[in-house]
């Protein structure tokens, strides 16, 4: 009696790419094999987890062609099945591979390009929310805006990468006439951004960088104003909050926190 | 709901769909491709006044020994909370042990034993979402030999310990019936007829198995005249239920789809008047 | 409050105030659209590719070399000289 439990166990393994002898005793064959039946669903779940992970890093397959990302994400895949169904929340882990993954060592820029498109993805799949506006400050003295801890956006993100990973994100998109890119170029900031009916990145500069840093990390903007200088004495935190409040950046405050914020000395 | 044809509604279809409102009888939505949220979601809610939907899970994992996923269940249960779907339904067949998930229907033998683990796992989805569910005849590409129940025996089991209806894939009927060496009409004989509540249709692709013929349910094309006069038997026998036209690889031109929704439902009307249900 | 955060509170007051043209957004890059696919669908489609052929997975990564647009991509630390 083969019981439900070990069929399933052993036709987990087999999809690992273990051999599975006691299940291919267990399956029918005839002019077709048991053993090239098990495949179908073998190659299947590779497959299809690979197609899915090339959804979600349409960026990173452009940059190494179709059959190169195919071989990577199957490797991937056989290593970290998903722990649930819903495909989109699946290849976290992906970026961190990919840094690790010798045949990419050539492409060191190729982590980074992974962790862009999986922004983009957890930005896509955001909720939009209610989002801050110049007009729901506008009752608000200028020390009570100074005052005020913002939070990103549901979705919104940022990072730096020492690659120029927008221009190479640029030179990927489907269409894109050819145009060569030195590394040696610098890295860039990046700001991503869920929006109404898409997920969009934007270039920030270092002390914008410094700013929403500190935002992230519940500074006030005052504070983050004081971190953007840091960086940059020529900062202005006019232009910054004005683009960024433009940007919808910002989540809507909570209801409350204007009225105390008006108070702050 | 209308026994009229409907068709999956997939991504690149989204934007015409909304914009031109075409005729259909309903349209049909994966589950798991909305339950993290995203615009996809808001256009799908927007549609909801012209459209009825139904809720096609791909991910329950029904045959899965350790049970369903509870964290799963509950966001599917919150999506059909939201959306309201005239159908619900999911797959004879498991995708998940020892908490990995494996993107597949993977065929279970027809015992006693799993018998009883399905039952156990359609009473939990029911009881969760408080409704009955549909559940689908899947592809298979092998057979066990351990095996006591026919596919169809096993189904009708279902139905009666469960209370849970039926989701008759024609397509996967033919498919099945080529791989195992079944004949599809004495598949088809004698399945509960009340307990049927939706027929899907889709193509296959035909694949080379050591030599030999397979046939893969890959979504990927019109739905073969086999499958065409398969429907035909499935109609005699058991009459018009709302039929699902679905295409995922190679999706094509709406157009096509819909044309081929226009097709069933010449099928379906054909057979008006012949419901069984109605007996 | 010192003139420094005098200053900075004024500045983040004017930005409310600021012209659209000057709160240009820059080179938004639009990435997503609801067009994107539904990566579930591929649960159910089966690709057709999905066949029984014995390929030796554990190996074709080694010998698979990347041919994308890093051809366009040059320079860097790894890859200079």
């Amino acid at each position: 009696m083969f019981a439900l439990r070990d069929l399933q166990g052993a036709f987990a393994n087999h999809i690992r790419g273990e051999d599975q002898s006691r299940l291919e005793a267990a399956v029918v064959g005839d002019a077709i094999p048991a053993a090239a039946r098990l495949r179908v669903y073998r190659h299947h779940v590779e497959q299809s987890l690979a197609a899915a992970l090339a959804a979600t890093f349409p960026t990173v397959q452009a940059v190494v062609g179709e059959e190169f990302f195919r071989a990577m994400a199957r490797r991937y895949v056989v290593e970290h099945l998903p722990r649930q169904p819903v495909l989109t929340e699946y290849g976290a882990g992906f970026p961190e591979f990919i840094a690790g993954y010798e045949p990419a060592a050539s492409l060191p820029y190729l982590a980074d390009v992974a962790r862009l498109d999986w922004a983009l993805n957890l930005a896509f799949h955001s909720p939009v929310g209610v989002r801050l506006t110049a007009a729901d400050l506008s009752s608000l003295p200028a020390e009570g805006i100074a005052g005020l801890s913002l939070t990103l956006a549901p979705g919104g993100a940022v990072f730096h990468s020492d690659y120029p990973i927008d221009r190479i994100w640029q030179i990927s998109q489907p269409g894109t006439a050819g145009e060569t890119i030195d590394l040696d170029a610098g890295g860039v900031n990046l700001l991503i951004l869920r929006r109404e009916d898409d997920a969009a990145f934007v270039g920030i500069s270092d002390a914008e960088m410094a700013f929403l840093s500190a935002v992230q990390q519940g500074s006030t903007l005052e504070s983050a104003a004081q971190a953007g200088f840091q960086v940059d004495g020529a900062f202005n935190p006019s232009t910054t909050f004005g683009r960024l409040l433009a940007l919808q950046a910002f989540a809507a405050l909570q209801h409350g926190v204007a009225k105390s914020a008006s108070k702050a000395p | 709901m209308r026994t009229v044809a409907g068709i999956g509604l997939r991504a690149p279809h989204l934007a015409e769909i909304a914009r031109d409102r075409p005729a259909t009888g309903f349209l049909e939505i994966h589950a798991e491709n909305y339950l993290a949220g995203s615009p996809a979601l808001q256009a799908v809610e927007r549609l909801r006044g012209d459209y009825e939907f139904s809720l096609h899970a791909v991910g329950l994992s029904l045959g899965s020994v350790e049970g369903l996923d509870e964290a799963h269940l509950a966001r599917v249960a919150a999506l059909a909370e939201r959306l309201e779907p005239v159908l619900v339904s999911d797959h004879l067949s498991w995708s998940v042990s020892g908490g990995h998930y494996f993107n597949d229907l993977l065929p279970l033998p027809y015992t006693e034993e799993a018998l009883e683990v399905v039952v156990r796992n359609i009473q939990r989805l029911q009881d969760r979402l408080k409704r009955q569910v549909l559940v689908e005849n899947p592809s298979c590409y092998l057979g066990f030999k351990h095996s006591t129940l026919s596919e169809p025996t096993f189904l009708g089991e279902l139905v009666r310990r469960s209370g849970c209806g039926l989701l008759l894939d024609v397509n996967n009927i033919a498919v099945t019936a080529h791989n195992l060496r079944l004949d599809p009409l004495a598949w088809l004989a004698d399945l509960p007829a009340a307990a049927i509540g939706e027929y899907h249709l889709a193509g296959h692709a035909v694949n080379d198995a050591d030599g030999e013929p397979i046939l893969i349910d890959d979504h990927g094309s019109r739905v073969s005249e086999g499958v065409w006069s398969l429907f035909d038997s499935v109609l005699q026998r058991y009459g018009p239920r709302p039929t699902l036209v679905e295409w995922d690889t190679d999706v094509p031109a709406l157009t096509i789809l819909l044309d081929e929704a226009v097709r069933a439902d010449r099928a379906l009307k054909a057979w008006t008047g012949t419901d069984v249900r109605a007996a | 409050m010192n003139t420094t955060r005098i200053a900075i509170a004024t500045a983040l007051a004017a930005a409310l105030a600021l012209p659209a043209t000057v709160q240009a957004q820059g080179n938004m890059e639009k990435c997503y659209g609801v067009a994107k696919a539904g990566k579930n669908d591929c649960q159910t489609a089966k690709s057709s590719c999905a066949g029984t052929s014995k390929t030796d997975h554990q190996n074709d990564a080694w010998i698979s070399v990347p041919k994308g647009t890093c051809d366009k991509i040059v320079g860097g630390k790894l890859t200079a000289g």
